[in-house]
Parts: structure tokens; sequence; C-alpha cells
């Protein structure tokens, strides 16, 4: 077993693009559900809006990618919309259910063959990012960095552009929650009624809520269709939302720095479990005498299986996660 | 009370780890271990496209011309593609004996054609099916079953199969209403337990080769003990632990990733066929095609879904249950065993999700994403008939499962789930409680 690769490839997994697009689509999800209370179980159709939106400007529009933005934002506002105008005066269960179908439908759209000339159907859209590529001031083909930390030209971009724009949600994250607006949001998720009674517009509130973690998801989504230079349909589906969701309760709900450190932590964790595995398996099933205890095409389904253990052991025993406070998260919906 | 919180932890590892096990055990004879090394030599899938057509009682096959085709790997990665010659034959190299998935494109056939077998879009081909170094997989194709009916016998030939799928989907959501009404938990596992049944019947109907009427009743047992399981070994604890309704949630979408990939790691990814029933031929009464099977399992649907309501509002068991459901503390208080009644919940929850699992197994195929494909649809409908009202279930399944399939004449079968969401949407809207559901605050 190569133990020198698999500790090089888990460092370099904290640092990696997989970490930075879970940081970002995190510290959006940390607004609606750590901070909000709002069950949100749609992060991957807000991340799709932002990807969609960058690929269509190539595939559909013909325009220049930078309008991805503001065409990103518009499919946010539509989303938040449709799962939040129904949902939003009722119980908390009601945005999850809505918010899981929607993602869902979202995602059978954009993959669907009818659909295919405007959002490319099952192979998605790439030859979109000619633009982000030739701002590129490093040489795709070089590998740049020392090791472990040591990442190609083409990906480098995406590295430093994602690691600054965590930087600057993390910093709008923690002042907006520092703001007036930020007191009001927590006092929704701690008590609706009192907030409600002094005056505030609730629905309002948690609307607005849900639009800036959607916008904040839909960068997350940009960063990953700019790194995989194609848009897939089956990047965004439910599961995703799940893992992010995880790496965020791993890292404290209502915490800035636990979206961040979660996400990190997640896909070290991730990486290092996936790497053991496949070296295990590299050489045919592992096995005990007779018995197949893994072969090489089950190790995702062990990782995955890995992941969703994790989420209700933390649940149970650790709500808080690493940086959370315990009384922030006694989320109750009734 | 500390210390029995302290023993309880322990004890609730070892039990996690039992129920796992349990699940587990049940589908080791699944796993079939076979790598074969590659072999030397130029492998090719060939692709054949041949269009059907009946002319004068015998059916006649062309080659056609221009239909793409894509070759991928299980994970998604696209090996090559090609489009037809005038042979109707696309070569696609492959670097050596896998598993590949082939995939024709349906928007590339010419327009009226269709597949004739429409689960065939993408046919998984196994390693072992190489015997010489080319593959050939052939497609059919011909005019649309439907093309040629006439609109009323579509409609009702799809009538039929929405009242099949709404009679699965009723079934399955009566559990979830139910555990929702009485815990007031909303379950995201729910799917994993509609699976449970389609891998237990796989496995005991098609690796031990029982037949499905003697299976059958094992496996809703099973899938009984299966759904007390879940509240024995997460839920009950979680609620003695004050583990707030949200929280318990989002561990309900935890367990439900752990239990479908555990699905996946034994079951693998393909579909599978149950061997009872899997081939017959359709019985043509009047416009409609329908297989006896499927008469069958509709028919016992209808019986199950009935006896259901019947207990539910006859027997005294049932009463306690909609009183339960309806007000835990005025049913606690009236002397009904509250937490007799949530067992008995989660254990009718479970067997019937396996019913409905085996049915959906025969219906379809079993895959290890068969109840998580259908949770959707079961929201829909508890949603649509109200959270927590089992009558409410049974309503909006059934109606949820005609409306989807009718929609399916105008929309495309791929986009089938929206019209789900429409109603979803429109009935929380208009009247969130639901058809059945009181008229109370639900915000």
């Amino acid at each position: 077993m190569d133990w020198n690769q698999i500790i090089q490839n888990t460092i370099r997994a904290c640092v990696g693009v997989d970490a930075i697009y879970f940081a970002v689509a995190a510290l959006g999800l940390n607004i609606q559900f750590g901070y909000t209370g709002l069950v949100n179980f749609g992060q991957a159709a807000f991340m799709a809006c932002g990807s969609y939106g960058l690929g269509m400007t190539a595939q559909y529009f013909g325009i220049g990618l930078w309008w991805g933005i503001p065409i990103g934002i518009l499919f946010v506002i539509i989303l938040a919309l449709i799962v939040g105008v129904p949902t939003l005066r009722l119980r908390a269960d009601y945005l999850a259910i809505v918010t899981i179908a929607t993602a869902e439908i979202v995602r059978l759209f954009v993959r669907s063959v009818k659909l295919r000339n405007i959002f490319g159907g099952t192979e998605g859209i790439s030859n979109f990012s000619r633009e982000y590529r030739e701002l590129n001031p490093f040489e795709p083909g070089k590998t740049y960095g020392f090791a472990p930390f040591q990442f190609s030209g083409y990906t480098l971009i995406t590295v430093l552009v994602g690691w600054t724009l965590v930087a600057i949600f993390s910093f709008l994250v923690w002042q907006l929650m520092r703001s007036p607006w930020g007191r009001v949001i927590k006092g929704i998720r701690e008590d609706e009624d009192a907030v409600r009674s002094l005056g505030k517009n609730v629905y309002a509130y948690k609307m607005q809520s849900l639009v800036i973690g959607g916008i904040i998801g839909m960068f997350a989504g940009m960063i990953l269709a700019l790194d995989r230079g194609s848009v897939q349909p089956d990047n965004y589906s439910r599961d995703v939302t799940f893992y992010i969701l995880t790496a965020l309760v791993l890292g404290g709900l209502a915490k800035v720095a636990g979206s961040v450190v979660g996400a990190m932590l997640f896909w070290v964790i991730f990486v290092f479990s996936d790497n053991v595995l496949r070296e295990l398996t590299r050489n045919g099933p592992l096995r005990f005498g007779d018995f197949t205890v893994i072969q090489s095409t089950q190790v995702g389904a062990v990782n995955y299986m890995f992941v969703g253990l994790g989420l209700m052991l933390l649940m149970t025993y650790r709500p808080q996660g690493l940086f959370g406070n315990r009384t922030e998260m006694a989320l109750d919906g009734r | 009370m500390l210390i029995q919180g302290r023993q309880s932890i322990s004890h609730f590892w070892l039990k996690v780890f039992l129920t796992l096990l349990c699940s587990c055990v049940a589908g080791i004879g699944f796993v079939s271990g076979s790598a074969k090394a590659a072999e030397d030599g130029e492998f090719s899938i060939i692709a054949s496209v041949q269009n059907q057509t009946l002319v004068s009682g015998s059916t006649s096959r062309a080659p056609l011309e221009g239909v793409a085709i894509k070759v991928t790997k299980v994970d998604g990665t696209l090996i090559g593609e090609a489009i037809t010659g005038a042979d109707g034959l696309g070569k696609v190299p492959v670097p050596s004996r896998d598993d590949y998935v082939i995939e024709i494109d349906i928007s590339t056939l010419p327009d009226g054609l269709v597949l004739i077998d429409a689960t065939k879009q993408k046919v998984f081909i196994n390693q072992d099916l190489f015997t010489t170094n080319n593959k050939r997989v052939t497609f059919f194709t011909g005019q649309g079953a439907e093309a040629g009916a006439s609109t009323i016998e579509r409609i009702l030939q799809r009538l039929s199969d929405g009242i099949r799928l709404g009679l699965i989907i009723a079934m399955c959501a009566v559990g979830l209403s139910l555990v929702f009404g009485t815990t007031g938990l909303t379950n995201f596992a729910h799917g994993e337990m509609v699976t449970f049944g389609g891998m237990i019947a796989f496995f005991l109907n098609v690796t031990l080769e029982i037949p499905i009427l003697i299976s059958g009743p094992v496996v809703i047992v099973l899938g009984g003990l299966f759904g007390l399981a879940f509240n024995w070994a997460i839920f009950a604890r979680l609620n003695k632990r004050g583990i707030g309704l949200i929280s318990q949630l989002v561990v309900t979408v935890g367990l439900s990733i752990m239990l479908r990939n555990i699905y996946l790691f034994k079951f693998g990814g393909r579909t599978k066929q149950l061997s009872s029933y899997s081939k017959q031929v359709n019985l043509e009464l009047g416009p409609i095609g329908i297989t006896p099977r499927d008469l069958t399992t509709a028919i016992l649907g209808i019986i199950i879904l009935v006896s259901i309501a019947l207990f539910l509002q006859r027997s005294r068991l049932g009463k306690a249950i909609r009183a339960v459901s309806d007000n835990v503390q005025l049913a606690s208080a009236t002397g009904i065993d509250t937490r007799k009644v949530i067992k008995i919940v989660w254990f009718a929850g479970g067997a019937l999700a396996a019913t409905g699992g085996i049915f959906r197994g025969l219906d379809e195929q079993v895959s290890f994403s068969m109840g998580s494909d259908l949770i959707f649809l079961m929201f829909a409908a508890i949603t649509l008939g109200g959270l927590g009202s089992a009558f409410g279930a049974l309503i909006g399944g059934i109606f949820i499962g005609i409306f989807v399939e009718m929609s399916s004449l105008y929309f495309p079968s791929e986009l089938k789930a929206a019209p789900a969401l429409f109603i979803l949407i429109v009935v929380l809207i208009v009247r969130p409680q639901g058809i059945l559901g009181k008229s109370q605050r639900v915000g």
C-alpha cells in the first residue's frame, strides 16, 4: 500500500476544488439551515442554477461568459420563489419535501432529451469556459506548488479564485449575521412568533435568507463548472445536497468557520477512505477466506455508506459539530 | 436518568450494528465476485439498429441509418460514440473486456419510430458477454405502439397503468403518513423500506428460487420487522434523548443514504428481474393490454387497501391508531398505550412498504434505488391527502399515480415526476392541510 501517495492525496483534498465548492455551498446552506432554520434540501438545484447559467451563455444565448452571473441570479430568484412561496408560511418539513422534490425535477428537466438544445441533455454543456481559461496566468500543462500541495496550472487558477470567494463569502456571512438583519434571522430560528409579534415580516425575511443562501450556493455551482470545464446534470443530484449538509453539520451549524472547516474535513475523510479502499481492492477483491469483503466496484458505495452513517451519528451525538453551540442546534419544527 | 442514558448509548451502538448486520446478512447472497483479467486483442461493441415492420402478418426487418449510439462505462465515463451506417451498424472500439452501458439516442430515430422495448434504451453489457472480441447489441424499433391506437384507447391504457402505480404509491404511503401522524417524523428513509421489500423478494425468489407466492408473505413480515427495527434502534431512542423533530428528519436523511448504499454495495447498480411471472403475454381486455401478473397485483392491491381502510375504520386497534395520529396527548389521556400504537404503526408501515416493494419489483424491476425513486411521489400523495391521515394517503396515492401516468400522454415520460410536484405546490398554496387534513394552522 502506497501510504505516501495516500497521505499526499488526503492533504491535498483539504485545499482542493471539491473542498472549495463544498465550503461555498455550505456557507449558503448555513444561512438557510443554520441561521434561519429553513430545511433546504435542494441546495444542489441552486448550484445547478449557477453552472447552467454559465453553460447556457454559450449553449443557448451565445453571449459572453460573465452574463452567466446575472442569469444565474435570476434562476436562483425564480427557484426560491417556486419553493418558498408555497412553503415558507408552513411547518419546516414542508419546505424540506418541496425543496428536495424541486431539486430532483430541476435535474430531470436539464437532462431531458426534449430540452437538449437548451441544457445539453445528459451530456451536459462543455466549451463555455474559454474566456475564463484565457484569464489564466498559469500554464495549464505545468505543475505548480510543492508536495503535497501540487496543482496543474489548469486547476490552480480555480483553487485561487475559489479560496478568494470562500474568504469573501465567509466575511460577508459573518458581517451579515452581526447585522440587525442577522439578528432577526436568528430570532426567526429560535421563535418565529416572537419575531412576528415585534412587527417583523417573517415571511419576507425567510425569503431573503433563501435567496441569499441560494446565490452563494450558485457560486459553488459555478466554481464546479469552471473547474470541470463542463456542466453535468448528474453533478446536481439530491445526494450532493446531503453530502454538503453532512459537511456543514460536521463543522458546526450557525458558525462561519464551521462551513469551511467542515467542508475541508469532509473531503479529507472521504479522500482518505476512498484511497485506502481503492488500494486494498486494486489487486482483486479483498477476501477473508472465502468471504469477499469488498471489491473495487463497491468502493464508492462503502464511502457513501459511511457518509450516511456519519450524518446520523453526528445529529445524534454531536449536533453542534466541531465549532457549533449546542443550544443553537436545538432545532425543532413544532 | 443520567446513568440510564449512558447505558442506552452503549446499547444503542450495539443495536445499530445488529440492525445493520441483519439488513446485510439477508443480502450477502447477491455478491458474486468475478474479476477476469483483461485479455489481449481489440475489443469493440457493435450496435445494430433494426426497424421492424409488420407486412401482411409477418415481421420484416430493415437496418436504420443515422442513429446515434453511445458507449459509456458503468460509472458514466464516455468511451465512444458512433452513428449507424447504411447497414444499421455502429461500431465503437472499447479498451478492454469490461462492463459497459450502450445507449441509443432516441431523439435521432426517424419521426414516428420508437424503441419497441422502451426500457432497452440503455443496455448493460457484462464483461462475461464478450464471447468474441466483438459484442453485438441489437436495438429494435417500430411504429410507436400508441401511434396507431386511438386517443380513447391511449387514455384507457394510461388510466390502467396509472391505477396500478397509484395502488403501489398508496400502499407505500400509508405507513409514511401514519408514522408522521403518530410521531411527527417526516421519514425520508421510507423509500428504503420499499427497496428492502424488493431486495429481500429478489433474494428469496431469484437466489433461493422460492416462488413469490410463498416468499411474498415472508418478505412482508421481514419488512414489518425492519420497520420495527427503525423505531427500536433509532427513533424511539432519539425521542428518549429529546432530539428535535427537525434533527430527526436529518437523521432519516442519513439513514436513507446509508441504506441505499448498502443496497448498492450488495446488489450492484443494475436493475434485475424477479424470476416468478417475468415473461407474460398481454391479455387484451378491450382496448387495454395488461399481463395476468399485473392484473393480479392490481386486484391484490385493491384488496389490501380496502382491508386497511376497513381495519382503520372498524377495528378497535385501527381506531386507536387514528386517535393517536389525531392527537397524541388526548389519546394517551383516554388510556391508549401510545408507545404500543407507535410500534404497531412502524410494523404496519414497514410491512406495507415491503408489499409495495414486491409489487413494484414484479411490475418493473428490482434496483437499489427503486424506493427512493418513489419517495417523492409518496410525499406528493400524503401532502395531497393530508399529512398524517391514512385515508388521505390512500386517496392521494391513487390520484397521484393516475395523474402522473395520464400526464405522460402530453409530457415526455422522463419528466413524469414534474406534474406531481405541480400538484404538491398547488395543494400547499390552496389547501396546505390536504384533502382530508384537519383545517388547522400548519404554519
